[in-house]
């Protein structure tokens, strides 16, 4: 009987991203799939990164050795930035997937994996002995024994398939549901609720009247999601925008009563940042003209994507909803929008580790933990995969601070707050954003993902390249002095100076660009664009980051003053009844984590600040 | 909670022989202290050495004002109570000038410690031990607890609604300028900066006029409530003139001449009182007395001590039995008025009620006001009445609260003018709504998630 020291359950984005990471970290992992032709499958839109968070997602994902950036930076359509002038916390990237590249590349990445198995096969029992998960029962009859087990099942636990009135087991159009892994989870003591998403229809190329229609712009970038580089500058395709029509919402005002918001064919909570058409015309019926953007899903295939018609209407309905909407009057749907509705897991049952709080070795991760998005997934797999390799090395399990990122603010609010609809980051979920920038995730993670093992030697040689760059570029604004021949000056249309200037000083003036710079400072431009962007907004920013700095340098104290895993709360004498069940409940791991859990009163929180501030001091 | 920024409170009970100490500990206690104190030649202390006593004022730097003229000595971090940095500044202006300089000193960069936070820090850097400690986690239970609620409860209703107002416009911008952060492409409107940057000025504008009237409102109420009650022509107006020595209430032989409560704020010994001035309690048809006499009544029922008149130069009558009868289980001293007449009143009955040795005064004459004074003082202090510094605590939270959100708002605008991109502007918005969030209660976080999906059409 082979035992394996990690399974991991799903191929989707969170279960590949899993499997990856400790088969890296060097332990034997076994990826099971219900089919190795959907490894990497994106459900939805056919896209990383776009509202700003999630593309920060990305980048700490890859600073942490995550595979989804690099994946993407060689299977995009397009690439783009996002929020340029919005400002340097919330400046985003988002590329359009060529998702069967997408796809291929990531099951060729699993292939390719020592130490990762892949394996298909319907896992239908969690097996469990004396409170620890010891592997997994296959609808085959076969089992799996494992040291550890990743859950990272999406959209399939007890899915149902929802169109109009009519409603049908699957996990996501044309796959299966995981039936009996519900109920196997439920005897284990897990316990699970129903929420609910919807995808948009996929129409064919040919049916689209592209004179009607305008093509977003292109642009050609130097740097894309992964830190190590774009390696391909690819050749682009366009997404086209229009726009829905006062006929439009008439159609779908005239149907509400077709849609499974009103028909109460879905009971599950549904993404209040992903509404259907019909929820939107629902809620804002003064807006006729929603935005739509047509979007290539690849080069081998003429299916485009619709986003912003999200729909699970009947298919009837939403050929005339096309039929009102601007290019696409002819359109011919090839897949029809739908919604889907599955079990997740109740908030509070597993650790910011992802492990479960009461199965031991038994972690989760992706959609199933409450989230929505392949970026969300991916992280928390990442972060999951890290931790069962740890835990079977004996290794102190890793906590990705609330202070240090996206994902960390992510898997805290997960564990601390709980959610009760899906989740999905944005940068105002965090307290101090200007903080996470896209540009500064190496400086934050790049050494965790290394001491990890989750990131390559040779990844690792070059990343310390760009840290290094930017010591010397910093150390170049801050030594240079700026000359004084008239003509800069002139150009930013400011009085010449009674003084030397350095260029950091200059810069922290807002009407300076790095640009205005480059022709008088060309040797800048030598730098790759994430230094340049990182050393800029350091210096830049600095009266904004000095401002809170302290406030977050607290906050992050705070994260590394550590609460044992099975601390007895009532040593704490006086905590409140109120308090000792909330943190019972919670069972946090830091005083970060505890001081932030919402209800806990001021008092209580004094105390478990005396009491742990204080042992830590004396330790 | 925050445990290493720098914090300032009152330290002694208010009131006793009028001398009070702010204390300040953290990083920043001894460049506050520079800041504001001033040597007797209005000089700046070039050194200030450790635990020395130095004699000088407080002043507001920036109006050029003396608040005080005070002691204050430095104690350097680790050998002071909390073992930080800590000045200790000793005042003898009574309450309404001990609040004026903690102020200042908040003002200039502290923070207003929360009860018995002081012994947490010594605590926490080792100074006590747990034990000692514990004894003042009771005191932050029942204080902290609720004292986002008290902020808000102190607070008039008109004033509630005029901050929530200020809070509400704010949100509205703040919350177009997340929508338009978070989610790009999805054709959410653009900032108006000039109208933003006219109703942010505004806006500033309110809140200072709001703080001006924190002022107002605790210059009416601080101090312990003292009520003199006593029927009609007993001489209680009489008596709150000679105690305050101004001629604040209309006195006529005319019984029911005073209709509604008169009040003066006062200092007996540095105690600081609120003298409260009733209509006499009679059973009367006269509609406007009767809301008087209800006035009265609440007035009794709400303050700290009674002072109850009588007047000696007449038999106790009915409506004298009628007051006595108001005052069961009060803190009550007894006055009995007019000495200067003969004395006709038979003291057996009175002291049948239990309310203790009666004062002797005439308040025509100013006999025995004295020693009515030695008197108050002794049944205040010794009767364990704690003065209750909880609406100063709160009203000095909103003074910090209004303070910091219109310095965050000023930045604000500044940014704008100097087109900052709106990540970094939301940096002062945030703050701004987080200090006003201290006094209504408000989670900036969640507010703004609510208000993204509540006002625009988002999502694909
Ligand atoms: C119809 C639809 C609409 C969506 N709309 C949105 C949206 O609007 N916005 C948004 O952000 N996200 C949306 N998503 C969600 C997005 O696809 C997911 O968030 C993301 O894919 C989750 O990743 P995951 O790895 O957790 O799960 P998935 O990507 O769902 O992957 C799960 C994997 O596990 C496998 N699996 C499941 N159960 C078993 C089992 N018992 N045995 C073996 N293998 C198993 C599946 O085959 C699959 O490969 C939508 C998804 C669907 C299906
Ligand atoms: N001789 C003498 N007369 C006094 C003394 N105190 C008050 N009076 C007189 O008594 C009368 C009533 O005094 P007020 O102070 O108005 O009495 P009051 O209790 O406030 O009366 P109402 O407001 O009507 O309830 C006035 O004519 C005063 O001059 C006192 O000590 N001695
Ligand atoms: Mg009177």
């Amino acid at each position: 009987m082979q035992q394996y020291e990690v399974i991991v359950v799903g191929g989707g984005h969170a279960g590949c991203e899993a499997a990856l990471a400790a088969a890296r970290i060097g332990v034997q992992t076994l990826l099971i799939t219900m089919s190795p032709d959907t490894i990497g499958a994106m459900s939805c839109n056919p896209a990383i990164g776009g509202p700003a968070a999630k593309s920060h997602l990305i980048r700490e994902l890859d600073a942490l050795g995550g595979a989804m950036g690099q994946i993407i930076d060689r299977s995009y359509l397009n690439i783009r930035t996002l929020n340029e002038t919005r400002g340097p916390a919330v400046a985003a990237l988002r590329a359009q997937a060529d998702k069967r590249l997408y796809q291929a590349e990531m099951t060729l990445a699993i292939e390719r994996q020592p130490n990762l198995q892949l394996k298909q096969g319907l896992v239908t029992e969690i097996l469990v002995e004396q409170g620890r998960a010891i592997g997994v029962g296959l609808k085959s009859g076969r089992k799996y024994f494992g040291k550890t087990i990743i859950l990272a099942t999406g959209t399939f636990l007890g899915g149902q398939i929802v169109m109009g009135d009519v409603k049908y087991s699957g996990g996501r159009q044309g796959e299966p549901a995981a039936i009996e892994l519900s109920e196997s989870l439920k005897r284990i003591g897990l316990e699970l609720r129903r929420f609910q998403t919807a995808t948009p229809p996929r129409i064919s190329c040919r049916s689209i009247d592209f004179t009607r229609l305008s093509p977003q712009p292109l642009q050609r970038l130097e740097w894309g999601f992964s830190w190590n580089g774009l390696k391909e500058i690819r050749e682009q395709m366009p997404c086209w925008v229009t726009t829905t029509t006062r006929k439009t919402v008439e159609v779908i005002q005239s149907n509400l009563h077709l849609s499974p918001i009103r028909n109460g064919a879905v009971s599950g909570k549904g993404p209040r940042f992903c509404p259907s058409i019909d929820r939107k015309v629902l809620k804002f019926p003064d807006k006729t003209d929603h935005l739509i953007f047509i979007e290539p899903e690849g080069r081998s295939t003429e299916e485009m994507y619709l986003l912003g018609l999200t729909t699970a209407m009947p298919e009837s309905v939403q050929e005339q909803i096309l039929a009102t909407i601007p290019g696409l009057e002819h359109a011919e749907i090839i897949r029809p929008g739908y919604a889907v509705e599955y079990d997740c897991l109740v908030p509070f049952q597993f650790y910011p580790t992802l492990e479960s709080k009461r199965v031991a070795n038994l972690f989760t991760a992706g959609q199933l933990n409450g989230t929505s998005g392949y970026e969300e997934a991916a992280v928390q797999g990442l972060v999951a995969g890290i931790n069962a390799a740890r835990k079977v090395l004996g290794q102190k399990p890793l906590v990705i601070n609330r202070s240090s990122s996206y994902i960390g603010v992510l898997i805290d609010d997960l564990a601390t707050k709980g959610t009760d609809e899906p989740y999905r980051m944005m940068t105002s979920l965090a307290e101090y954003r200007i903080f996470y920038r896209l540009d500064n995730a190496l400086h934050r993670l790049g050494e965790i993902g290394y001491q990890c093992g989750t990131v390559s030697e040779s990844d690792w040689r070059f990343r310390q390249g760009l840290l290094n760059a930017a010591n010397e570029l910093e150390q170049f604004y801050q030594t240079t002095k700026v000359r004084m021949d008239a003509s800069l000056w002139t150009e930013l249309k400011l009085p010449p100076p009674n003084r030397g200037y350095r260029l950091n000083e200059l810069i922290i003036r807002p009407e300076i660009t790095e640009e205005s710079l480059l022709t008088y400072y060309p040797e800048i431009a030598k730098y790759p664009l994430p230094v340049r962007q990182y050393v800029w907004n350091e210096l830049k920013l600095e009266g904004y980051l000095n401002r809170q700095r302290s406030d977050y340098e607290e906050v992050s104290r705070l994260e590394q003053i550590e609460i044992p895993l099975h601390f007895e709360y009532n040593r704490i004498s006086k905590l409140s009844q109120e308090g000792l069940a909330l943190l019972n409940h919670i069972k946090p791991l830091s005083l970060g984590q505890a001081l932030r859990i919402p209800g806990l009163s001021e008092g209580d929180r004094a105390l478990l600040y005396i009491y742990f501030n204080n042992s830590q001091g004396a330790a | 909670m925050n445990f290493t920024d720098t914090i300032a409170a009152i330290a002694t009970p208010i009131g006793e022989g009028g001398i009070g100490i702010i204390r300040i500990s953290g990083p920043k206690a001894l460049s506050i202290g520079r800041h504001i104190l001033r040597t007797p030649k209005s000089g700046l202390f070039s050194t200030i050495e450790p635990r020395r006593v130095y004699y000088g004022y407080v002043v507001d730097p920036e109006q050029e004002v003396t608040l005080d003229e005070v002691l204050f000595f430095y104690a350097p971090k680790p050998r002071s109570f909390t073992a930080e940095d800590v000045i200790e500044i000793q005042a003898h202006g009574g309450t309404l000038v001990l609040s004026k300089i903690l102020q200042q000193v908040l003002r200039s960069g502290a923070r207003l410690a929360e009860p018995g936070e002081f012994t947490m820090r010594a605590f926490i850097n080792g100074r006590i031990d747990l034990v000692q400690a514990e004894s003042v986690i009771d005191l932050i239970r029942a204080k902290t607890d609720k004292a986002h609620q008290l902020a808000l409860s102190q607070l008039n209703g008109r004033a509630t609604r005029y901050l929530q107002q200020i809070e509400s416009n704010l949100y509205q911008i703040l919350v177009n300028m997340e929508a338009l952060l978070d989610f790009p492409e999805e054709g959410i409107p653009d900032l108006e900066k000039a109208r933003i940057q006219t109703e942010i000025s505004q806006i500033i504008e309110k809140l200072q006029q709001m703080l001006a009237t924190v002022d107002e409102g605790r210059k009416i109420r601080e101090g312990i409530q003292i009520t003199i009650v006593g029927r009609p022509n007993v001489g209680k107006s009489s008596l709150l003139n000679a105690l305050s020595q101004e001629e604040k209430a209309i006195v006529t032989d005319i019984p029911g001449t005073t209709r509604d409560i008169v009040d003066v704020q006062l200092q007996l010994r540095g105690i600081p009182i609120v003298l409260n001035d009733t209509a006499g309690l009679r059973e009367t048809d006269n509609p406007i007395e009767q809301i008087g006499i209800q006035r009265a009544e609440q007035s009794l029922e709400q303050s700290q001590f009674i002072l109850a008149v009588f007047d000696i130069s007449q038999p106790l009558n009915d409506e004298d039995r009628f007051v006595l009868q108001r005052l069961e289980g009060k803190k009550v001293l007894v006055v009995l008025n007019k000495a200067d007449l003969q004395h006709r009143l038979s003291l057996d009955e009175l002291s049948g009620y239990h309310l203790g040795d009666p004062v002797l005064v005439s308040s025509l004459t100013g006999e025995g006001i004295e020693r009515l004074e030695q008197r108050l003082v002794e049944e205040i202090g010794v009767g364990n009445l704690q003065v209750d510094d909880r609406p100063m605590l709160s009203r000095l939270r909103h003074r910090n609260a209004l303070e910091t959100a219109i310095e965050a708002l000023q930045s604000f605008n500044f940014g704008l003018e100097q087109h900052q991109s709106e990540d970094l502007l939301a940096v002062d918005l945030r703050s701004a709504l987080s200090a006003i969030g201290e006094i209504t209660g408000k989670n900036v976080n969640e507010e703004v998630l609510h208000g993204i999906f509540a006002s625009f059409c988002i999502g694909k």
